[in-house]
């Protein structure tokens, strides 16, 4: 296997965000680990496990714009927004993480429609992943059909090999990446490295077309009632997608539309204009989420909309766990 | 302290079986060691989930909230600081004293779940005390209809106002920047105010949309409003359970700007302690005195 | 439809041109692109229109002529009330067509029994509209309209008028409670279905969750089958294209996959709607 040593990181890392390419690693910032822009000198956290937020915010904003507008007493004026189509680079993204960002592509570049603004970023961006040694308390992914050492559609995975890391090109693009960085590679003695134990486990075989039949089951009465109704397990989740779309004025008649992050654990989220609302207690609100993470998406798109990242399992301040919920679905009997 | 868990299922068992109370909130082991996540019973049965343990850290006065209507009964097990949420609650008037059967528990302090994770501890003992209870002067509850265990002496360390005095020092650029570069990092997930006692209305500002007045675009101008309004809103009501804090999974903290508004009203109006007497004459900001200064007149 | 070449989200400015008064709280819109009509839907297809600066919201298009889109809007919430005080030339913004559109295959050839209530008449009247123009392709028309007084009645001219002289066309009227002058027939939708006991081959139902509901109930005591039954399902929408997340019934979407469903289709979703 080829590899860099772990002393030439900061020179590999120049070399990969000296073409102009903004080259994203985790870093703690104002305590919250996360995915920024790296530059000369700055302190990465590659080997701190899962960053706090995912790197979905690189290709899906929390606040993005859509179009501006000028109103006149004549017409409307539309000035669609272009999305930044800058070159960029996500180094030490996790395998749960990448295979995040496929359930995204489903949502965001299938089904009749395309996203514009995420297809721009998604076509300029290179996943450059690393492979997960030694999986923290709270994660899942081999339980919901992970693989915590191989990124499938990552552009390049990395291993931590101890003095070295161990690199494969997975992508053309990854190839030529590597080509840029030539100089640092070494053959390295290393081979892929095996997986720890995960202390977190389930079994989610079938979950999906046992969902679908409990739709009107007593399990969500027992589920709901701890959920404080917060947005932490939706806005961290490298997979919840939901937006809303909403409007800033200016001026007085000009302003933007721009989407941004919502969480269907509002009460907000399915509001409809007349005041109905189709969701309108935490118990439809939890289980809409549940489901669609281990029910609805399944059907649409697949696969499951949850990757066994555990940010929800280790940030939910009332101790929600969608590991010890799947597993209390597997129990019940369906005898109708 | 030895562990009441016992005495607690007990009298659960028996306030459900006699019908005294329709449900029971408490606590429960999660999936984790170090989780003891809020749990919710109505049947005589379960009540053997019940545990008090060093991670019970949750307050759950909150959760009355969502039954408020109801007309249902609720045993609910409190901690000091709980307590004085509780009596928030009720001087909100959200719902009344005989909708709730109190359960008092004296507490020594507990553990932050998430602490436990970082920490890479392997067990409770290697766990620092959390944060919120470092300070704590009401270890044993306020309010209660029964209590279980022996009370608690508080033992507080130093000056609960230390980290404001800090920030007071500051020149004004620098808290700028300081409190810039927190709010920056706000999510919006309305967590602090979820589970904040002093957050009980019914309908809160930040959720009408007609007209709208909190824009959902995530910003630091935005991020301010949400984060001073809250604090305004909670002057003199705030009972210090630092909850707010807790949940957030930025690390804001929330708590210095509350203890900040605390120690102004208690310099501007004498010493004030919110939620500690049900019966107490209205707080400062609540009533008007002929005696009240008026600096800026 | 692909967008591929642009942003699906970003609308096409345009204008209203007419404004008819359907009823006190229901206005019809004609909407016009800057280039004229601004997209073709088929019947029962969804419009995204917004006044930039007040707001975007999803209505079902009512009609359509050569230059230009109809939506009739009830008067529920920020944006409607902002529609309501507009005038005849307010710039506006649109997008669209969105949604799966009525069934107009499966509808060709058969008796039809149209009910709509309240507002509900709106996404209804485009297939009237469809099949009174392409007359020959259908069997006999029945359409059965409700609402809750004589003045919430919408598209009056159509029902009183225009519709009742049609070929092979009868029309059923009725209101909740009526007035001094009203002479027609009183009486909840349901209770009229089964009072006029149709025989239709297909039926095409739109209006109110409660409404629906019983009338549901009356079609199957009077022997229709799942597959003869299509309505269409409301939800709170943002994008209109399948991605924003709020309008899913299970893991369909109502923007995209819906908004019209047969009864069989509904059978198989969870009951949240």
């Amino acid at each position: 296997m080829q590899g860099i040593a772990k002393q030439d990181l900061n020179k590999v890392l120049e070399t990969l965000s000296g073409g102009g390419a903004a080259l994203l690693v985790p870093m703690e910032i104002d305590g919250v680990t996360r995915f920024a822009r790296w530059e000369q000198g700055a302190k990465t956290a590659l080997g701190a496990g899962n960053t706090l937020l995912p790197p979905k915010e690189a290709l899906f904003p929390q606040n993005e714009k859509v179009f501006n507008y000028e109103m006149s007493n004549e017409e409307a004026k539309i000035v669609p927004s272009a999305a930044a189509a800058e070159e960029t680079i996500i180094l030490g993204i996790r395998p749960c993480d990448v295979r995040a960002i496929q359930a995204l592509d489903n949502v965001f570049l299938t089904k009749d429609y395309v996203d514009e603004l995420y297809k721009t970023r998604r076509r300029h961006t290179l996943l450059i992943a690393l492979g997960c040694t030694q999986p923290a308390p709270t994660c899942f992914c081999s339980s919901v059909g992970g693989d915590p050492l191989q990124a499938e559609g990552a552009d390049i995975m990395l291993w931590d090999l101890g003095e070295t890391y161990g690199l494969e090109a997975l992508s053309d693009k990854g190839k030529d990446l590597l080509k840029k960085i030539d100089k640092f590679m070494s053959k390295s003695r290393g081979k892929k490295p095996a997986a720890g134990k995960f202390s977190l486990e389930v079994d989610s075989r079938g979950i999906a077309e046992k969902l679908h039949n409990m739709f009107e089951d007593p399990i969500w009465d027992r589920w709901y009632q701890k959920c404080l109704g917060c947005g932490i397990c939706t806005f961290i989740c490298p997979t919840c997608h939901c937006f809303d779309m909403q409007e800033k004025h200016t001026g007085q008649w000009d302003g933007y539309r721009y989407r941004c992050w919502d969480s269907c654990m509002f009460q907000e989220y399915s509001l409809m204009a007349g005041g109905h609302n189709p969701r309108p207690t935490k118990k439809e609100r939890l289980r809409n989420r549940f489901l669609h993470k281990l029910c609805f998406f399944q059907e649409r798109y697949g696969m499951l909309l949850c990757t066994g990242c555990g940010r929800c399992v280790r940030e939910c301040p009332v101790g929600m766990d969608i590991t010890k919920f799947i597993k209390e679905v597997s129990e019940v009997s369906l005898n109708e | 302290m030895s562990d009441p868990s016992g005495e607690m299922r007990e009298l659960a068992k028996k306030l459900l079986e006699n019908g005294e109370v329709d449900r029971i909130i408490g606590w429960e082991k999660g999936n984790l060691w170090y989780q003891s996540p809020p749990l919710f019973i109505t049947r005589a049965e379960e009540t053997d989930r019940l545990v008090f343990d060093d991670f019970a850290i949750n307050s759950l006065v909150t959760y009355l909230l969502d039954e408020r209507d109801s007309g249902k009964k609720t045993g609910i097990f409190v901690k000091g600081c709980d307590s004085r949420g509780l009596v928030r609650i009720l001087q909100d008037k959200q719902i009344a004293r005989e909708s709730v059967y109190v359960i008092g528990l004296p507490c020594s302090g507990k553990k932050d779940p998430r602490q436990a994770l970082s920490s890479g501890a392997s067990e409770s003992s290697q766990v620092p005390p959390a944060a919120k209870c470092e300070e704590c002067l009401y270890p044993n509850p306020v309010i209660y209809d029964v209590i279980i265990g022996e009370a608690v002496e508080a033992k507080a360390k130093g000056d609960r106002f230390a980290a404001v005095k800090e920030i007071e020092a500051k020149t004004a650029d620098e808290k700028y920047a300081y409190w810039t570069s927190q709010y920056s990092k706000c999510l919006r997930c309305l967590a602090c105010r979820n589970v904040c006692p002093a957050c009980n209305c019914r309908e809160c500002a930040f959720d009408i949309s007609k007209p709208r007045i909190l824009a959902k675009e995530n910003n630091l101008s935005h991020n301010m409003v949400y984060h001073l309004t809250r604090a305004f809103h909670a002057a003199g009501r705030c009972v210090e359970c630092g909850e707010c804090e807790r949940v957030c999974p930025m690390g804001i903290p929330i708590m210095q700007l509350n203890k900040k508004i605390i120690k102004e009203i208690n310099d501007l109006f004498g010493p004030y302690e919110a939620g500690v007497k049900l019966d107490e004459t209205p707080p400062p900001l609540g009533t008007y005195q002929t005696s009240d200064p008026e600096e800026f007149m | 439809m692909n967008s591929e070449c642009c942003n699906p989200l970003v609308p096409l400015p345009g204008k209203i041109i007419k404004i008819v008064d359907e009823s006190p709280d229901v206005k019809t819109f004609h909407i016009a692109a800057a280039e004229g009509k601004p997209f073709t839907p088929l019947p029962g297809q969804l419009g995204m229109l917004s006044i930039p600066g007040v707001g975007e919201g999803m209505f079902s298009i009512t009609s359509q002529g050569p230059d230009h889109l109809e939506m009739a809007i009830k008067k529920v919430g920020v944006l409607t009330d902002s529609l309501h005080d507009a005038q005849v030339g307010q710039p506006i913004a649109i997008r669209g067509p969105y949604g799966n559109g009525f069934p107009v295959e499966k509808f060709k050839g058969k008796d039809i029994l149209f009910i709509g209530g309240g507002i509900g008449l709106a996404p209804v009247r485009s297939l009237i509209v469809h099949c009174l123009q392409n007359r020959g392709d259908f069997g006999k028309i029945s359409i059965l309209y409700g609402a809750r007084s004589p003045e919430e009645l919408v598209f009056k001219e159509d029902l009183f008028k225009n519709w009742p002289q049609a070929k092979d066309t009868t029309v059923y009227v009725t209101v909740d409670k009526g007035d001094e002058q009203w002479q027609g027939h009183v009486g909840f939708v349901p209770a009229y279905v089964e009072e006029i006991n149709p025989s239709p081959s297909m039926v095409l139902l739109c209006g109110p969750p409660v409404m629906i509901k019983f009338t549901l109930e009356t079609l199957s005591k009077l022997g229709f089958s799942n597959e003869q039954i299509v309505t269409t399902l409301e939800m709170r929408m943002k994008c209109g294209i399948g991605k924003c997340g709020r309008c899913n019934i299970g893991s369909k979407f109502i923007c995209l996959d819906g908004p019209v469903f047969t009864l069989n289709e509904l059978e198989g979703l969870p009951p949240e709607y």
